[in-house]
């Protein structure tokens, strides 16, 4: 199956045309820029196919050993990185058969769609004085400074997320910890932007209620 | 100091219908992503702002969530990623090929 994919999203750009003239020359500074930019990314993506950080930094490796072996046949139908992202990705589907593991985002799993944000209880019931509201609000967190967080509750928040479904935790960490945007993240995953929305709000929401659970209990 | 909206129908949570007149907090929470995204239609957005000027509470989550999120990026790993020693071989193998 060819990794170009005509008219996708990603569309070959002139800047494109540089990079791949440095590419192909060997540049070793360009190469070096365009590996680190996209590194977290590839290995976080590489992460939520396989079952282990060892075995996504492999994924990667090969990616980009398969870059450089291929750049010569790069044929331009797609942008540079759209390319890449889909070796990585074919990469990653291979490594996961291997291991035998289900494959992630064939389809948005019921327990990802079903979970509510907050419990449920935290909401004044139907018969109550005013169903929907709060029953037991949230408290405003006793921060340093504003959004501001302690050493310690980004180390608790680090853990929630490694902690978190992997699809949930592959999408927070694209979008909040490495900052793609949802097109990007959406491109590189051929994901939906409704299912990446939900997967996203369903992994900030547990976030948020790990910090809420610090906060409380520190105050 | 919560603030209660003037009407409460009783709605369950779920999916905001058009006859609703404003959001409740149950239906808040679920919203704030969309919201943040800009994916709310017009309507549900403007109830959505009505909601937040009433509801301090709700406001205080919203709060949390940019909170989360702005700690989130600040959990990216500054030290850029050195390329492993078989890849640069492969490149500078590359860079000495006969053109």
């Amino acid at each position: 199956m060819s990794a170009e994919h005509p008219g996708s999203a990603g569309a070959f750009t002139g800047s494109d045309e540089r990079l791949l003239a440095s590419l192909r020359a060997g540049d070793e500074n360009t190469f070096r820029e365009l590996f680190a930019r996209h590194y977290p990314t590839m290995k976080r993506i590489a992460r939520g196919y396989v079952s282990s950080d060892a075995v996504a930094e492999e994924v990667v490796q090969e990616t980009w050993l398969a870059v450089v072996s291929g750049i010569e046949r790069f044929q331009r139908r797609s942008a540079l990185t759209t390319w890449i992202f889909s070796i990585l990705i074919n990469q990653a589907r291979t490594h996961c058969a291997r291991e035998r593991r289900a494959m992630p985002f064939s389809s948005l799993a019921p327990s990802d769609a079903d979970d509510p944000s907050v419990d449920p209880d935290r909401f004044q019931q139907d018969d109550e004085a005013w169903p929907g509201h709060w029953a037991t609000p949230p408290r405003p967190w006793q921060k340093p400074e504003r959004r501001l967080l302690s050493l310690e509750s980004r180390e608790r928040l680090k853990h929630a997320l490694g902690q978190l479904p992997e699809r949930q935790r592959l999408i927070v960490g694209l979008r909040d910890v490495e900052g793609l945007s949802a097109e990007e993240v959406c491109d590189r995953l051929a994901l939906s932007q409704e299912n990446q929305r939900v997967l996203l709000h369903r992994g900030r929401s547990r976030l948020r209620a790990v910090l809420e659970e610090y906060f409380d209990a520190a105050a | 100091m919560h603030h209660a909206g003037a009407s409460h129908d009783g709605h369950s949570a779920g999916e905001l219908s058009v006859a609703d007149a404003e959001v409740t907090c149950r239906q808040f929470v679920e919203l704030v992503t969309d919201y943040f995204e800009g994916t709310l239609d017009v309507r549900t957005s403007d109830q959505v702002e009505e909601h937040l000027v009433m509801c301090d509470w709700c406001a205080t989550y919203l709060e949390q969530m940019q909170t989360t999120i702005v700690a989130l990026g600040q959990l990216s790993d500054p030290t850029p990623p050195q390329p492993p020693d078989t890849v640069l071989a492969a490149l500078r193998a590359r860079r000495n090929a006969p053109p």
